[in-house]
């Protein structure tokens, strides 16, 4: 009866290309994070209902307010004067720019109005409010 | 005359580079920062260019230095604002909401209450610019 006997071979998965595929995924990651060059300001965000998320992440430019009114962007400390000049260059730079205003919450409106301004002054019409999420009725 | 000792095979070993990529991939993925870009959009008018809108079709609220919202001479609650404006809303689906905030009212307060006419689906919403005081 040699019929029924089977060869039995040592089963084995082939380990080397493992190495090929994580190296894959390694470079995967790297190419779709976004390497964020900006430190900002210490600010607790205002929370929103209607917070939305925003889809072209690589299109945002930073404007930071805290607290006490200071205002920075790419971490340089700005007046509103200066956020005109500095969204002139990025709206030249890319038209479809959206400024995102990172405001504490405790700031004055006041602040806030003036970079708005500041903003129509350098044509930045497209502008968000940064906010947290906030659960419905809560 | 020496003579060579016998050669042996050399070869890396390959079945660890795995591990070595697979720990740089959790490297890279815990370091990455998800972006936290999310909050309340709007589009802001071009400078000087005033749209003339009737008066009827203009809601005011206004905030106070106090961070109280007034709709008219009215004062309400924050929560209020939303269903008033609806009410509004259906009644004239033309309907300018105006936010007029004080300079010294808080940015907290401002969200809130924008907050309010977004989930009220208030399309048109204009922040008014406030002058020094």
């Amino acid at each position: 009866m040699k019929k029924f006997l089977i060869k039995r071979e040592n089963p084995e998965i082939p380990s080397a290309s493992t190495g090929d595929i994580a190296f894959l995924l390694i470079i995967f990651f790297m190419l779709t994070t976004v390497l964020r060059t900006e430190i900002g300001l210490k600010v607790n965000l205002p929370s929103a209902e209607a917070t939305e998320r925003l889809i072209k992440r690589r299109n945002v430019a930073h404007i930071w307010v805290d607290k006490t009114g200071k205002i920075t962007v790419d971490d340089n400390v700005l007046d509103p004067t200066g956020v005109t000049n500095v969204m002139i260059l990025k709206i030249a730079d890319n038209p479809e720019l959206v400024a995102e205003i990172m405001a504490d919450s405790d700031v004055e409106y006041g602040r806030i109005n003036d970079i708005l301004e500041a903003l129509k002054e350098a044509q930045a019409f497209k502008v968000v409010f940064a906010t947290e999420y906030k659960k419905i009725g809560g | 005359m020496f003579k060579r000792k016998s050669e042996q095979k050399i070869s890396i070993p390959t079945a660890s580079t795995g591990d070595i990529a697979f720990l740089l991939i959790i490297f890279f993925m815990v370091t990455s920062i998800f972006s936290r870009e999310k909050g309340l959009k709007i589009v802001l008018p071009p400078k000087g260019a005033e749209v003339k809108v009737k008066k009827e079709n203009i809601l005011i609220v206004t905030v106070n230095p106090y961070g109280e919202v007034l709709i008219g001479d009215r004062k309400i609650t924050i929560p209020e604002i939303k269903s008033i404006v609806q009410e509004a809303l259906n009644k004239n689906p033309e309907l300018v909401v105006a936010l007029k905030v004080s300079r010294k009212a808080p940015y907290k307060i401002m969200i809130d209450a924008f907050d309010q006419l977004k989930l009220a689906k208030a399309e048109k919403i204009s922040l008014t610019p406030v002058k020094e005081e």
